[in-house]
């Protein structure tokens, strides 16, 4: 029992070696241990979060694919309304089209003027604009007038007219002057 | 019995005490320890040496499929982005009113005996509303007036929902005019019709065969 005793030098060195160790251990873990498994833990997440990209990449290509074939229709519509408005500005365009149109359903005289231009509230149509044209049609016969509407109706799509206001010529009951409130979408370009 | 005497006790004591330092002890059992963990640190980065060659190799893998990746996505935003910008255009396109219809069902009510001064239509909303202003000639131009509406209504009913046409004045006129020999008495006459565009559209259509005579 005697020999077990411990001395105040061996207790002194005890205590320096018991710091020893904690200084070890400290050192190991905050500057060895924890440094390498931290990196390998990123690496592991960085591995799942690629190998779950690469495996949801071929379900996306797939829908990619998918849509492709199923957005066929709305693909050529798009195409086909986008074509509706040409290159430039739409008052550059719009009236000379109109007039052309009103001359082809033998309605002689006609102006088409810009009353206003308004971005549409749906977001689906960033890209487009609203424009609201007034359409002058001084001297159109009734019969002549319902058929021109009504292709115009027919051929362009993107125009709706909000008002109509038709008046018997007095001096010639049977023509009648015609103004037309129509809006239109036009592509942004 | 044999005196034993033991002339080292003093050196070997000494021996025995060095062999004991705790200090020695401690640094053994510490140079054990940072030998443990040392090997421990090694398996540790022979491992993350594994894990960055699997890194190395995914990322590999990624790089091949990510550009065709990134290609669908883009492609199926695209789609996405017409798909939807058509459907709100194809339904600004179904919603619209036709006015050539209408304006076709108009002449079709309008008799030699009666004439339109004025047709102003608007829509407002979902609502269409018409004012129509026009003469009438007969010996009843009021009956002439009525007439015209009446037909108004039966043309437009089956055609829009919710359709009322009402009289907003008629008034006779001191005018008197000349219809096939005969004089007429005049009437002059506003009608406000008004329907809900929310029913199923009129189309274009032929000339209907009906076509009201002139009452003497």
């Amino acid at each position: 029992m005697k020999d077990f005793k411990l001395s105040k030098d061996q207790i002194k060195k005890l205590a320096l070696s018991t710091i020893g160790f904690f200084v070890l251990v400290y050192v190991y873990l905050s500057f060895f241990l924890g440094p390498l498994n931290s990196n390998s833990d990123k690496m592991l997440a960085t591995i799942a979060v690629l190998q779950d990209k690469v495996a949801n990449s071929k379900n996306e290509m797939g829908k990619a694919t998918n849509l492709e074939r199923q957005a066929g229709t709305a693909t050529t519509r798009f195409a086909a309304l986008k074509a509706l408005s040409p290159e430039g500005a739409p008052i550059a365009w719009f009236p000379p089209r109109m007039k052309a149109f009103f001359a082809n359903q033998s309605i002689d005289k006609s102006t088409a003027r810009l009353e206003t231009s308004v971005a549409f509230t749906e977001p689906e149509l960033a890209g487009w604009t609203r424009y609201n044209w007034m359409i002058e049609l001084p001297q159109a016969d009734y019969s002549t007038l319902g058929k021109a509407v009504a292709a115009l109706e027919n051929g362009e799509p993107l125009l709706s007219i909000n008002r109509i206001n038709i008046r018997a010529l007095p001096e010639d009951p049977q023509f009648q002057q015609v103004s037309l409130t129509v809006s239109t979408a036009i592509l942004k370009r | 019995m044999a005196l034993h005497l033991n002339l080292l006790h003093e050196e070997q004591l000494q021996q025995r005490q060095r062999q004991r330092d705790p200090l020695k002890i401690g640094m053994m059992v510490l140079g054990t320890l940072g030998a443990l963990m040392v090997t421990y640190y090694l398996w540790n980065a022979y491992k993350t040496l594994e894990i960055r060659n699997r890194l190395s190799q995914v990322e590999h893998d990624w790089a091949k499929v990510e550009p065709k990746v990134t290609a669908a996505q883009k492609r199926s935003a695209e789609l996405n982005s017409i798909i939807s910008t058509t459907k709100v255009l194809d339904g600004i396109i179904d919603t619209r009113f036709f006015w050539g219809p209408f304006l076709e069902k108009i002449s079709r009510c309008v008799a030699l005996n009666a004439q339109l001064t004025s047709i102003e239509g608007n829509i407002l909303d979902d609502k269409v509303v018409v004012a129509i202003d026009g003469l009438a000639a007969g010996r009843e131009p009021r009956a002439a007036a009525e007439e015209l509406r009446q037909l108004l209504l039966e043309q437009l009913g089956p055609g829009y929902k919710d359709v009322k046409v009402e009289f907003k004045t008629l008034e006779d006129l001191d005018t008197i005019v000349k219809i096939g020999g005969a004089n007429m008495a005049m009437a002059h006459f506003a009608i406000n019709v008004s329907f809900s565009t929310g029913a199923a559209k009129a189309k274009p259509a032929a000339p209907a065969p009906r076509v009201r005579t002139p009452k003497e």
